[in-house]
């Protein structure tokens, strides 16, 4: 890539018409729309459209940046989205769902938690699930996030048999939180049957749209 | 130069190569390419904290076609050069926890909260903004004072973060790299290229006179 498309670049950063374009760098507009054209070759360049159906560039190196991220998938389904602290960038490999709802318990966070719910709708692979789980030592949190999940997401589909089976606790298994410290008022019954703490209560999971009391 | 989708490939190719789990630190060049400061550099650069970890690196960067390369051509008869291995334009320097004069210390490892994951085995977490300054600073090139004007000019910087981490960099024997790190934002200062708060450089020549006496005595 020329030096000077990289200079444009850094020069054009932000937020920009074409008329801003031609004025920054003063060219004409078939010039500043070819400018643009070869920033979007090299992935510089994202448009976007104001309600009256201009269009804005939004210009900046980290546009170019591949790959994907757990939160991109979590928030591709949450009923919020949520931001981020830090992130998880993956490439040359697809994220799957199952892979997502892990990443997302163990971030031990109520508003990844609350997200997490809408996973187990899209969920395909259930023993690869299960696996991931093991691995990490969270069935049992899975088991009961899966059963809050059946109160509050609308079409859950049901758990193979022998992942709740595998997932029950045995008698010396003692209580555990997913968020420290944190447990709830409204879904004691679950909380008894796996013997984990849920860190939400019935408002928390409020906007689910196929919110059943 | 090395471009961003380009070191995306590089990253890739050397990860499907990689048997074990790797994990390193992205710091300079590459680190401003993986936070969007900057398109393109001239070489990458990785740190390790395991040699293992590196050897297993190298060793998959050779099967990708990268030759070793002597480090003494380009590094001199520096402390802590890296290793390096070369493919046509791109060139890749591996250290070893140790930069140059400066140490990649735990706070700053601590602080590198991205991670950039390539297929299965190849995780690398990006040097957080303060902790490139510092290593821009502390290398002294002319071409480094552009990185450390646009990291400043784009970048909320916490000065305090960089004296804290000046001082730990004493705490680990790195006294050198404080006189360097004063002297660059000295210079940018000076150039006015960027404007560097005062009290920062007041209290960075303070712990480097500290350091001088103690040494004197």
């Amino acid at each position: 890539m020329k030096q000077k498309l990289i200079n444009i670049a850094d020069q054009l950063k932000g937020f920009q018409s074409v008329e801003d374009i031609q004025e920054l760098l003063r060219v004409n507009r078939t010039r500043a729309i070819y400018l643009m054209y070869q920033l979007r070759k090299h992935g510089f360049v994202k448009t976007r459209r104001t309600s009256k159906g201009k269009r804005y560039y939004y210009i900046g190196f980290e546009n170019a940046i591949g790959g994907t991220s757990y939160l991109e998938t979590l928030n591709k389904y949450a009923p919020t989205p949520l931001g981020s602290f830090g992130t998880h960038k993956i490439y040359g490999k697809a994220i799957s769902v199952e892979e997502t709802l892990i990443y997302a318990l163990k971030r031990e966070d109520i508003r990844h938690i609350i997200a997490l719910l809408a996973l187990f709708k899209h969920i395909k692979d259930w023993s690869l699930l299960y696996n991931l789980a093991k691995k990490e030592g969270l069935v049992r949190e899975v088991c009961a996030l899966y059963d809050l999940a059946r109160k509050v997401v609308k079409k859950v589909r049901k758990m193979p048999k022998r992942f709740k089976n595998l997932g029950t606790p045995k008698k010396n298994d003692k209580y555990k939180y997913i968020v420290d410290l944190f447990s709830s008022n409204d879904f004691k019954e679950i909380e008894r049957k796996w013997r984990i703490y849920l860190p939400l209560n019935l408002r928390d999971v409020a906007e689910y749209r196929g919110f059943k009391t | 130069m090395i471009e961003i989708k380009e070191q995306e490939n590089l990253f890739l190719q050397i990860a499907r190569k990689l048997k074990t789990k790797v994990n390193c630190y992205a710091i300079g060049g590459t680190a401003l390419m993986f936070l969007g400061l900057k398109a393109a550099t001239l070489d990458i650069d990785l740190v390790f904290d395991k040699d293992l970890e590196r050897r297993a690196f190298k060793e998959a960067a050779k099967l990708s076609g990268f030759n070793e390369m002597d480090s003494r051509i380009m590094y001199g008869k520096k402390e802590n050069v890296p290793e390096v291995v070369k493919r046509s334009d791109s060139r890749i320097d591996m250290f070893l926890f140790k930069v140059i004069n400066s140490t990649f210390s735990e706070s700053m490892q601590k602080r590198s909260v991205n991670t950039h994951q390539f297929a299965e085995n190849l995780f690398i977490r990006v040097a957080d903004v303060h902790d490139i300054l510092i290593m821009k600073s502390i290398t002294g090139r002319l071409k480094d004072e552009e990185d450390i004007v646009r990291i400043i000019s784009t970048s909320k910087v916490d000065w305090n973060i960089i004296i804290e981490e000046a001082k730990n960099q004493i705490e680990l024997g790195n006294t050198i790299a404080i006189l360097d790190l004063g002297a660059t934002l000295e210079g940018i200062n000076n150039k006015k290229l960027s404007e560097i708060p005062k009290s920062v450089l007041d209290e960075l020549f303070g712990l480097f006179k500290q350091q001088a006496k103690t040494k004197v005595r």
